[in-house]
């Protein structure tokens, strides 16, 4: 991927991967890549690469690139000229890496996603923090030929360094070279500042936020309360968080049981919740594993059923407590004598939640297995979600006699589907936003005590 | 119970009832996997089976939009072993399928829950068999008496079928929650009387929420685009009237001849094949009326009215205002092709029409005066869908001394291939002088959207699993579409013989089809 973003090859990989960027043929000095081979549908290509140290001179450089009349593939048989389609952009995505390798990486993510969210992306590194002032712009346009009898589509993608002071004024970066009008989707990979003046003026501009909380470093829970509070700031943003969107296929499992007119009463009377993750960390000590994904289950039940946090969540020793012993599967140790709980009010009562981890193989963090329980008029529903491979199990029991048993696929979604997702998806989200903000009360986030309101 | 009550209400529309009251719901209406369910093909070793229905529903598969639970059913007259049918299907798949190399995985685990069932479709002992067989699977697979019945055979088998699955039983929904569905091809009957006959059959089995009749244009991403261009935007429906429209011309242009499919089009021609059904809802989505919801039947009353709206034809107003064609020898991507009376299993002397152009009125106040013109032909230069909105000229032709005529706006959306919208209109030539020429604002699909559109299948089988019904069409509004083609083909049969051949292949059709828009001053859109 490096030598492919730093200048063009001669010749054509005799096999390339998918998604792969191809800069195939010779460039001249002023940017365009002639082609030696005709473009293949589907198969992005690099065909303008430049250099650039100052946004003014980026800026120039962008209009070269679409104000170059033979701009065409000369190729085909026949030699038929082909134009280039003018940019196509439906956004403006900006990505913050922190580190090179981050940066190659995102690059490498975004490449596979050319073709179907053409966006102008910026990728943005600070390197040197301490050093002078300094800035470095690649500038590149991908295309893309969606079918072998149609126009070529192009985006571009400008990977800045900035050096020093530089590096700090993101916004003063990224401003300028944002399309007008268009939608700015801002991909922050890993730990994020949140709350520090460049990024929030960053925020400021900025209408949908995309991050991964289960890659946050600790249990990710004070990260998380801050994530909730960009929604007070920033009054237009929308927030995609990975850990969030990989467990669409939970809840579609858990709302299956609901669906069931019988079930249905049953929501508005849930005693407890209890949702066990894997650990790698034998000692089980609170705050180690990123707990954001467990968390997250309970956080979208309460917020969707309105419930309202009574105690947040704080460590516990479950073996002195009612949640039971977890039901294991083979390979499974028994459960570390660590988890977090809290209490939870839903209008017909009080409802328990235990966060509980489990010594497993799986990545750490991993949610396995959900278990609600509910009581009404005498009757007891049980529903058990669990995890397996590539499929999420639903079983429910009423009264200890199971009354429903699903399967439903769930494969693990590449950063590629993910962000590709989180960019298809429109704009508002209330469920998220409302499950954030429920994650982060339920963190103790401006909780007082018997005060907390549904959103 | 308040807070519940409220977030239950805080909900935004859901689409079917049962989901309605399901607070989890909100939000996941993109994730939903249908109920567990069997889908029983009829029609399984046939043609539509397994170019469009088995690709359609291994993609379905393959992107984990069917249940785990799921279970393929396919009934035929010839034998076959189970193993012996996914193989025949699996060499389809890798003809039809739109994603390929087909994954072998994916398959073998799609594979093994198709089951081959044989049987005569008017045997009544295959029917209890299949019954018990149905009744064994849900025990099984956990497929909870949740049923799909897809009917792709000959539409002569569809009245057997359906009475005999009445009298197996077979249409009884449960009380625990087991659903049956019946979905039910194009031709829906081949004129007003047998579509009646064929509604009222399926009546006595099935109730009008259980039968979902397939139009595969309604499945298309395009088509279905035209509701959220007409409705998702503010801008065009103050203009989407008799004021400001012109005309309205809707195409439909291939350049494939009948293929095999002779004794097929010898029964049917152009007028049953696409007019009653594609150009109509064509029509019906262009000149509707917003729908207060976006649920199967207020969208659907809208698509009735407005086809009840269509002037029914006097026998004189059908030979001045429709316009019939066959197609003689000619030139086709440059390749020569026969003339349809040459084709296999068609008649040397056949009448049969296989181009139609029609200027249909719709009288109510949004279009009185609008004339909607409709053209569908077969052997034509180039396969092309397109809807051309016609808007009126200026009042005042300020610029009447430009070299090139300033022409009225235009705009045209595209359904296939290429799919987008276009927006004609004038623009100054850059110079000393007021030279105005047209010019076009283009939106392509593909290029602000290269995500893969689902095939129409795709989108109609997982809506019917899912108990959508907004893109079937109704009893109610199959029967107007025939009251409206009816005295066409009433008045032909009234009329000589006509002079077949009248176009060539890979010309737009006969020249009477040019002479109904040019006797108003107007002409087909070049394409």
């Amino acid at each position: 991927m490096a030598q492919d973003l730093n200048g063009a090859r001669d010749g054509i990989a005799s096999d390339p991967a998918p998604g792969t960027i191809l800069a195939v043929g010779t460039r001249r000095p002023g940017g365009r890549i002639e082609l030696t081979e005709p473009p293949r549908p589907g198969e992005p290509t690099m065909r303008w690469l430049s250099h650039a140290h100052t946004i003014d001179d980026i800026e120039k450089e962008l209009s070269k690139i679409w104000a170059q009349p033979n701009l065409m593939v000369e190729t085909g048989p026949e030699r038929i000229g082909r134009h280039v389609a003018a940019r196509t952009s439906v956004m403006n995505l900006v990505v913050v890496a922190r580190e090179p390798e981050t940066g190659e990486r995102s690059a490498e993510t975004i490449s596979r996603l050319t073709g179907r969210h053409p966006s102008r992306t910026l990728i943005v590194l600070s390197a040197d923090p301490d050093g002078p002032p300094w800035l470095d712009a690649r500038i590149q346009a991908h295309c893309v030929l969606p079918r072998a009898d149609a126009p070529e589509t192009c985006t571009e993608l400008i990977f800045l360094t900035a050096g020093g002071e530089t590096g700090r004024h993101l916004s003063a970066l990224v401003t300028p070279l944002l399309v007008h009008d268009l939608p700015v989707t801002i991909w922050w990979p890993g730990e994020v500042p949140f709350g520090s003046e460049p990024t929030e003026e960053l925020f400021d501009a900025t209408d949908r936020l995309v991050v991964d909380g289960s890659a946050w470093s600790g249990d990710g829970l004070a990260k998380l309360r801050l994530l909730a509070g960009e929604y007070d700031r920033h009054e237009r943003i929308s927030i995609r968080d990975f850990a969030l969107v990989r467990q669409s296929r939970w809840r579609e499992a858990i709302a299956t049981v609901f669906d069931l007119p019988e079930f249905l009463p049953f929501l508005g009377s849930i005693r407890r919740v209890a949702v066990t993750y894997g650990t790698r960390d034998d000692t089980g000590a609170p705050g180690t594993t990123n707990v954001v994904k467990p968390l997250y289950h309970v956080a979208w039940l309460a917020s969707r059923l309105g419930m309202r946090v009574v105690s947040p969540l704080a460590p516990v020793d479950v073996k002195g407590k009612a949640a039971g012993p977890a039901r294991l599967r083979p390979g499974e140790k028994a459960p570390l004598h660590r988890g977090l709980a809290a209490k939870l009010r839903a209008p017909s009562g009080e409802v328990s939640v235990v966060i509980r981890p489990v010594a497993s193989p799986m990545p750490a963090g991993t949610t396995l297995r959900l278990e609600i329980l509910a009581e009404r008029r005498g009757s007891e529903l049980r529903a058990d979600v669990t995890a397996e491979a590539e499929n999420v199990h639903v079983h429910a029991w009423l009264d200890g006699v199971e009354a429903l048993d699903r399967t439903f696929k769930a494969p693990r979604r590449s950063d590629v589907d993910l962000l590709g997702e989180a960019l298809e998806g429109g704009g508002r989200d209330p469920v998220a936003r409302e499950t954030i903000r429920m994650a982060a009360r339920l963190t103790g986030a401006g909780a007082i005590p018997g005060q907390g309101r549904p959103d | 119970m308040r807070d519940l009550r409220l977030a239950t209400e805080s909900r935004r529309k859901a689409t079917t009832a049962r989901t309605l009251e399901n607070p989890l719901r909100e939000g996941l209406r993109l994730e939903r996997v249908p109920d567990p369910a069997v889908f029983v093909l009829f029609g399984a070793t046939g043609d539509l089976a397994h170019r469009k229905v088995v690709p359609a529903l291994f993609q379905l598969w393959r992107t984990h939009l069917l249940p785990h639970e799921f279970t393929i059913v396919a009934v035929g007259r010839r034998p076959y072993t189970d193993q012996a049918f996914r193989d025949e299907l699996k060499g389809s798949l890798d003809k039809y399928s739109r994603v390929l190399p087909v994954d072998r995985e994916t398959w073998d685990d799609l594979a093994s829950r198709i089951v081959y069932h044989q049987g005569d479709f008017n045997d009544p002992a295959a029917y209890a068999s299949l019954a018990t067989r149905l009744d064994a699977l849900d025990q099984e697979r956990g497929t909870r008496g949740n049923r799909l019945y897809y009917l792709a055979t000959q539409p002569s088998a569809f009245p057997e079928i359906i009475g005999q699955l009445g009298r197996a039983g077979l249409d009884h929904e449960r009380h625990d929650g087991g659903w049956r569905r019946v979905v039910i091809e194009k031709p829906f009957g081949r004129d007003l009387d047998s579509a009646i006959r064929l509604n009222r059959e399926v009546g006595k089995v099935f109730r009008e929420r259980q039968v979902y009749r397939i139009d595969h244009y309604l499945g298309k991403e395009t088509v279905r685009n035209l509701l959220v261009f007409r409705f998702g935007n503010g801008i065009f429906e103050p203009i989407w009237n008799r004021r400001h429209i012109d005309h309205v011309q809707i195409t439909v242009a291939e350049s494939i001849g009948i293929e095999a499919r002779g004794a097929f089009y010898e029964e049917t021609g152009a007028s049953r094949d696409f007019l009653q059904n594609h150009l109509l809802q064509l029509l019906s989505l262009v000149a509707m009326e917003p729908p207060a919801t976006f649920d199967a039947d207020a969208l659907r009353d809208e698509k009735v009215k407005v086809i009840r709206a269509v002037a029914e034809m006097t026998p004189e107003q059908a030979r001045r205002d429709v316009v019939r064609g066959q197609y003689g020898p000619g030139w086709v991507s440059a390749k020569p092709v026969p003339a349809y009376r040459a084709e296999p299993n068609v008649d040397p002397a056949s009448e049969t029409e296989t181009f139609i152009a029609a200027r249909l009125m719709i009288d109510d106040w949004r279009w009185s005066g609008v004339p909607f013109y409709l053209r569908m032909g077969k052997r034509l230069p180039k396969r092309a869908t397109e809807i051309a909105i016609q808007f009126k000229e200026v009042p005042h032709q300020l610029f009447r001394d430009s070299a090139s005529d300033p022409e009225p706006n235009l705009l045209a959306m595209r359904i296939q291939p290429d799919e987008g919208i276009m927006l004609r209109f004038g623009a100054k030539v850059p110079g000393l002088g007021i030279d105005v020429r047209n010019v076009t604002m283009d939106f392509t699909y593909g290029s602000a959207f290269q995500i893969d559109s689902p095939d129409a299948y795709e989108t109609l089988i997982l809506d019917a699993m899912l108990g959508d019904a907004s893109l079937f069409t109704r009893a109610d509004e199959v029967e107007q579409a025939w009251s409206i083609v009816d005295p066409i083909i009433a008045a032909w049969a009234e009329e000589p013989a006509p002079d077949f051949p009248n176009y060539e292949a890979g010309t737009w059709g006969p020249e009477a089809a040019d002479d109904l828009l040019a006797r108003e001053g107007r002409r087909w859109r070049r394409i």
